[in-house]
């Protein structure tokens, strides 16, 4: 896997292709939620239809796992998903790559999964009962916990770095040995390992956070 | 597999704004759409309850109405079946009175039909007998039986009864009076004479004296002293037989 080349400079910090990619996704997917939602009626159209349909079933996902907090959790879950497979299908185009196929990007997504999950355990439970369950059922296994926490979000970051940049490795390498048209059926492949992956990071993510809340829960059954 | 720190803090940054602007231009936008959809059914769901409510209050007071006129009509039924019954009766009764006095008019019309058949029979035979009588007499007619006839004259004239005998003289009184004696065959001179005689000898007085001779008397005398009459003669013997009869029967 390539370098990703910097673009620009500002100040003392190079601009990637892979940010600049990002933004494209980001601008692409604001125009488009923009133009989808400024006509929203009562009785909805094809379109409005599709993105109903899309955001209720992301909705009923999260409120399978957290069947209280979907509304609170709607945003963080639905954008990873949302985001994950737009950044792996971009690889798709030719000239350009998955921003998911770059470690510092899967890394910031799983710092911030790291983040959230503790940001909405303090914001569920308050900060001194959310860090009490790192010593339960014994202080013992707080180590292991912590361990737990890193490797985790290292995993996470990693899982999907991994198999989205193979997925584009292997694509040029066939590319490269057999020619034009054979690498068609691997990005078939590429497509729906695009939307798998998408959904097992947003899925682990909704279960790291729904484990935060719900040992904090958990606990709260205990005591009472 | 380069890890680059810009990258990753503006990832982060990135990241951070798609959440807003997802949120803003998506998720809000689409979740408030489908709240006011819910709230739509929700409330259209809450009215068709309330109209289904109304209607099935409306059904209940409906069948309520339906069973409480069915009641009624059948009470008003059995009342004017009763009435029907009773008016059935009551007409089922005159006919019964109409029948038995139009039975005993017909009886009472029978009988007097049958009387008057009966009369009318009797009549004719009556006729029929005196016809016969008549010619029967007819045929036996004779200066005989005229003289036969004569002495039975004599003696009713002779016996006559005191109260008769003295209204013949009262009619005899009356002036310009004359005796008219009528007789079947003609008389001679000596029952004239004779005759003369015992009409003068009852009535103390002469009064003339017409004889004349009258067929239609079959055999007999006719005696006619102003209003009284003597019928002394088959023909009004015969008369006077039937009408007997006609009265009788």
């Amino acid at each position: 896997m390539e370098t990703p080349s910097i673009v620009f400079y500002v100040g003392p910090f190079g601009i990637t292709s892979i940010v600049v990619t990002t933004w494209g996704i980001m601008l692409l997917l604001g125009v488009l939620c923009w133009f989808a939602t400024r006509n929203l009626s009562l009785i909805p159209g094809p379109l409005q239809t599709m993105l109903e349909g899309v955001v209720s079933t992301m909705e009923t996902s999260i409120q399978s796992v957290l069947p209280d907090r979907a509304q609170q959790l709607l945003p963080f879950i639905a954008t990873l998903w949302i985001y994950i497979v737009t950044a792996n299908l971009t690889g798709l185009i030719p000239q350009l790559h998955s921003p998911t196929g770059n470690l510092s990007v899967t890394a910031g997504l799983a710092v911030l999964v790291f983040i959230s999950v503790h940001w909405f355990g303090i914001r569920n439970d308050g900060i001194r009962q959310y860090f009490k369950h790192y010593l339960s059922p014994t202080p013992l296994l707080l180590p292991f916990h912590l361990i737990s926490e890193i490797t985790r979000t290292i995993a996470l970051a990693v899982r999907l770095f991994g198999n989205i940049m193979s997925l584009e490795l292997v694509a040029l390498l066939v590319l490269l040995v057999a020619g034009l048209l054979v690498p068609v059926p691997l990005l078939m492949l590429h497509i729906v390992e695009a939307l798998v992956q998408a959904y097992i990071f947003g899925m682990l993510a909704l279960v790291y956070v729904a484990g935060a809340m719900q040992s904090q829960q958990h606990e709260k059954g205990k005591d009472l | 597999m380069d890890f680059d720190w810009t990258t990753f803090i503006l990832e982060i940054i990135n990241f951070l704004i798609l959440i807003w602007i997802l949120k803003r231009f998506l998720y809000q936008p689409v979740l408030n759409a489908i709240t006011r959809r819910r709230e739509d059914i929700e409330k259209k769901l809450a009215d068709a309850q309330r109209i289904e409510a109304e209607a099935n209050e409306l059904k209940h007071r409906n069948e309520q109405y339906l069973a409480e006129w069915e009641v009624k009509k059948e009470n008003e039924q059995a009342q004017l079946n009763a009435e029907l019954a009773a008016l059935r009766e009551s007409k089922l009764a005159e006919l019964e009175v109409k029948i038995t006095e139009e039975a005993q008019r017909r009886r009472v019309l029978d009988e007097r039909r049958q009387a008057d058949f009966q009369r009318l029979i009797e009549e004719q035979g009556i006729a029929q007998g005196a016809q016969f009588s008549s010619k029967l007499l007819t045929r036996l007619a004779s200066p005989e039986l005229e003289d036969r006839l004569y002495v039975l004259l004599l003696e009713d004239l002779q016996g006559l009864h005191e109260q008769n005998r003295h209204i013949v003289t009262e009619a005899m009184s009356e002036p310009g009076l004359h005796i008219k004696v009528q007789s079947a065959f003609s008389l001679d001179e000596q029952k004239r004479n004779e005759l003369t005689r015992l009409l003068f000898k009852m009535t103390d007085r002469a009064l003339p004296i017409e004889f004349h001779i009258n067929p239609e008397l079959i055999s007999g005398f006719q005696i006619d002293i102003g209003p009284w009459i003597l019928h002394a003669n088959l023909r009004d013997e015969l008369k006077f037989f039937s009408g007997a009869l006609r009265h009788a029967g």
